[in-house]
């Protein structure tokens, strides 16, 4: 399935959707060495985002999450491309600095379209992804 | 995105490589949200430090500074690891000195202004209603927006170091009018507010965090005479679980002085957040962490305690002594400690086994050294304080009011709610 979206950084990246339908913290909430959500009580605590691609609704919490964010990604704990609902402040920024694939404001309900495992296509140079059922 | 003659050259790398990455990053982030121009703004403020820079981000901030970059507007920066007076007395690894200087350093270098505080807006940069500024730190991005009527949007450290370069910011957001409107009302009306202390009121912030998310409240049934302390309590709260940028306070808030104005026209006849006492009761044994009872350390200051919270803590303390297998730290600004000396309080607390640290918040910073020196279990007056101390830092926390964090320094076990 192939779905248009709005480019936040462009470039092209594939990889396995993990999925969160709550917002996500880089400070705090994210380990930088293992790119582990740490939240307690958060649906994604204790599983790893580096190395996929990350769907989650948008942003919250410490607007130093870009520094976190930039140390996992030189560690190698980054996911490799986000999809945002709507991209927020801080995670734009986070994929700016760091060049990674990220868009936002898909056609449709990512949420529900994407589930974790899903194999996701990033194409933010044309401005769309495409999903393989996982 | 339109930009001027001036910020063409910039992006072009005409004014050197730093103004043309911060032109790069400013583009990107301008697009990103449709900006259709640049702004200038009027100050600046940053927040990271180590802990969450950690060495790739003073590695990017040395090679900015190494450019030969300036800063062209008013920046001061965020609290850091230790007080730069006393990093013998507290026993600060060379490590992590090593590490504080070098951003010292490329901060200096870039012409920042070494506030190393987060109430900046007591102690210089203070903007004007109506201001288009960039501050990183939510908690005091969102005070600039709902008390002072100043306008910045949740700009991380990079794009407000890029604005702090370049001398403006994407026109998008809460920059502009359209976006300032409040979404949704909560009415705190049926809590029991006339017993409130700004304990209460992080509690209420924590409670209501998710359910804001990145939406702009407003809130009704706030008493007006709430004071600076209790308002900050609210507000950085709310940052925390939520992602929350402006919060409409009917009565404080300049452009919400009715119900009305918060909307722009049209509020909508019901809440749709109507918080109970029973909610802020449970937020209270939410945000704590811990289970066990005894206290290695008492920590004020997230964000930093201001003079009268300072004074607060000292006359709650009285001439008692704190517990002897327990810390009190009072964290705050290099002014507000200043002022502590001139007034005698430095040596009263002193006195009691009490320290008043400066350049340090009780969020970050120094929790990266107390727990290699063993402490374990802290209990704070902060829930902003709590969350980062315990997920940054991997503390046990207690939450509670000031005076449940006193007598628990003095008893060396926790005595408020859990």
């Amino acid at each position: 399935m192939k779905i248009k979206a709005k480019t936040v950084v462009p470039g092209i990246t594939e990889g396995e959707a993990i999925v969160s339908r709550t917002a996500i913290s880089f400070t705090g909430g994210m380990d930088p060495e293992t790119g582990i959500i740490r939240e307690p009580g958060h649906e994604l605590e204790g599983q790893s985002v580096a190395g996929k691609i990350l769907v989650f609704p948008g942003g919250k919490g410490s607007t130093t999450g870009s520094w976190q964010f930039y140390a996992a990604f030189k560690r190698g704990a980054a996911p490799k491309g986000i999809i945002n609902v709507k991209a927020e402040g801080v995670v734009a920024i986070s994929a700016i600095i760091t060049g990674t694939p990220m868009v936002h404001e898909l056609e449709q309900d990512l949420l529900k379209v994407i589930q974790t495992g899903d194999f996701i296509r990033i194409d933010a140079d044309k401005g769309f992804i495409e999903i393989e059922e996982g | 995105m339109q930009l001027t003659r001036q910020q063409e050259d910039m992006f072009e790398g005409k004014k050197g490589p730093g103004a043309r990455r911060a032109m790069e990053i400013l583009v990107a982030y301008g697009d990103v949200y449709d900006a259709k121009r640049m702004i200038p703004v009027s100050s600046v403020h940053m927040a990271g430090n180590f802990p969450v820079l950690m060495d790739e981000g003073i590695q990017w901030l040395e090679d900015l500074a190494g450019e030969g970059t300036r800063v062209t507007v008013f920046t001061t920066k965020n609290p850091e690891m230790y007080d730069f007076e006393e990093a013998d007395e507290l026993n600060i690894p060379m490590a992590y000195q090593v590490r504080q200087n070098r951003i010292h350093d490329a901060l200096k270098s870039l012409g920042v202004t070494l506030t190393y505080s987060c109430h900046h807006y007591l102690v210089g940069n203070v903007p004007r209603f109506g201001d288009h500024i960039a501050w990183a730190s939510s908690g005091s991005q969102v005070f600039a927006n709902s008390v002072i009527g100043a306008r910045s949007n949740r700009d991380g450290d990079h794009a407000a170091l890029a604005a702090a370069i370049t001398g403006a910011i994407p026109e998008w957001g809460l920059h502009l009018d359209e976006n300032r409107k409040g979404e949704f009302i909560i009415d705190a009306g049926r809590l029991d507010l006339e017993n409130y202390g700004s304990a209460d009121y992080k509690a209420l912030g924590w409670h209501l965090g998710k359910a804001v998310g990145a939406k702009i409240p407003v809130f009704v049934n706030l008493p007006h005479d709430m004071v600076i302390e209790e308002i900050k309590g609210l507000l950085y709260t709310l940052t925390v679980t939520g992602a929350i940028g402006l919060v409409h306070l009917v009565g404080i808030t300049p452009e919400a002085m009715t119900v009305e104005a918060a909307f722009a026209g049209n509020p909508p006849p019901l809440p749709e957040i109507t918080p109970s006492q029973e909610d802020v009761n449970r937020a209270y044994l939410d945000i704590s962490s811990s289970s066990e009872e005894k206290v290695d350390m008492v920590i004020f200051g997230c964000p930093q305690c201001s003079i009268q919270e300072v004074r607060e803590i000292a006359d709650l303390l009285g001439d008692r002594k704190i517990h002897p297998d327990t810390q009190l730290w009072i964290c705050t600004s290099a002014w507000v400690k200043a002022l502590c000396k001139r007034m005698d309080l430095l040596d009263s607390l002193r006195a009691s086994g009490a320290r008043v640290v400066a350049d340090v918040g009780a969020a970050d910073g120094p929790h990266l050294y107390l727990r290699e020196q063993g402490v374990r279990v802290v209990a704070i007056n902060s829930a902003r304080g709590s969350y980062y101390a315990h997920n940054l830092f991997g503390m046990e926390t207690w939450f509670g009011s000031t005076r449940e964090c006193v007598e628990s320094a003095v008893s060396g076990k926790w005595e408020g709610r859990k």
